[in-house]
């Protein structure tokens, strides 16, 4: 065995335990229910040429964040609900914007021209943006996409999850979490259900210089 | 120091006895499974180690990282190493599944993930988001030891395994 090797592996198992914590940690990082947006204000390359936020995306009853990109298949099978939701939303007075924080040299199909074709393929009314450095997303703790984050009129986080219990069957989906949480917060009510759970690509988070 | 020890010697070991496998024959049919099933292949005896590895064909660091899954099965089967692998493929994408299989070597038994989402990444920890991949490694006595979301490099997932492997 080559001394390079040997001590490869003693450095590996001497760093071990704080190896796994941090893998443990990570999942937990980011906000909760209550917090408000971070990063609201970054301004982000938006699909119509123009820079925008999440500040300038917040409307009166509301904000939804999702977290999606062009490539993962969770994101495909969820994309017209999200669509159909995100546009429903901005009617009611809940402020929209979906933001790709991939890395496009991970997959060129989450590239800023793909993301404007799909945008007008979809017929998105809301700013999908490019979140350039992944920092938003990083901010949120968001990990996998899509991932949806609702705030309520006063700006802090009353949703965080899925869009729904069925990505890969729409009409078998029970459990509409997303649109219970838009409905809640347009009725000015407490949303029954915060936290909820899906499969989903994990995020392909640029590389901090 | 014991387990900086222990690990050192695994690691010796592994280097030595790793080799290369040439293509498997078609891997099995994918078994449908729940997050307690999975559990319970955890908890079957004989293991010194146990890695749940939950994949899917369409996740490019899931693609990334298998071959060194497999690599590490191959080095430390004999020593107590039982990798469970558990698709998260759509139930139409089983045949693409178990053509990746097929050319990553696959030869023994995998699972495919049924059921709903939550009650699937709840069931195995409350603590993941539901982001693929997603690797957990357990000890002889079923004891979670570590968990991780997002691509896992063959160094790691080797010195959380001997880590499994050594006494507390």
């Amino acid at each position: 065995m080559r001394v390079s090797s040997l001590l490869a592996c003693a450095a590996l198992a001497m760093t071990l335990t704080s190896a796994a914590l941090a893998a443990d940690e990570a999942p937990t990082l980011g906000i909760s229910i209550g917090d408000p947006a971070p990063m609201a204000t970054v301004k982000m390359k938006n699909v119509n040429g123009k820079e925008t936020s999440i500040a300038e995306a917040r409307k009166a009853k509301g904000t939804l964040v999702v977290f999606s990109c062009n490539a993962c298949p969770y994101a495909k099978a969820w994309e017209s609900r999200i669509v159909e939701l995100g546009n429903a939303s901005l009617k009611r007075g809940v402020g929209v914007i979906v933001i790709n924080s991939n890395d496009p040299d991970v997959n060129v199909q989450d590239g800023y021209d793909v993301m404007k074709e799909r945008a007008k393929q979809r017929k998105m009314q809301y700013p999908y943006v490019v979140d350039a450095t992944s920092e938003v997303a990083r901010a949120f703790g968001a990990t996998r996409t899509p991932e949806a984050f609702l705030f309520g009129a006063d700006g802090k986080l009353v949703y965080h999850g899925a869009i729904d219990d069925n990505a890969h069957e729409p009409d078998k989906v029970e459990a509409r979490y997303l649109q219970d949480a838009v409905d809640a917060v347009v009725a000015g009510k407490t949303v029954a259900n915060q936290e909820t759970k899906a499969l989903g690509c994990s995020i392909k988070f640029r590389t901090r210089s | 120091m014991l387990g900086v020890l222990l690990a050192m010697v695994a690691c010796g070991r592994a280097s030595t006895t790793s080799k290369a496998q040439g293509p498997a024959t078609e891997a099995p049919a994918l078994a449908a499974v729940t997050a307690d099933q999975v559990l319970q292949k955890v908890r079957e005896p004989g293991a010194k180690a146990v890695v749940i590895n939950v994949w899917a064909t369409w996740c490019t660091p899931c693609r990334e990282e298998f071959p060194d899954l497999m690599q590490l099965r191959r080095e430390y089967e004999r020593r107590g190493l039982r990798l469970v692998l558990v698709s998260a493929d759509f139930p139409d994408q089983t045949e693409e599944a178990r053509r990746f299989l097929t050319q990553q070597g696959v030869d023994f038994p995998t699972f495919l993930k049924t059921g709903k989402d939550m009650e699937f990444i709840n069931g195995l920890d409350e603590r993941w988001s539901g982001a693929l991949p997603a690797t957990f490694v357990y000890d002889a006595r079923g004891a979670l030891r570590s968990f991780r979301e997002g691509r896992t490099t063959h160094a790691v997932m080797e010195s959380l395994v001997v880590a499994a492997m050594t006494p507390q």
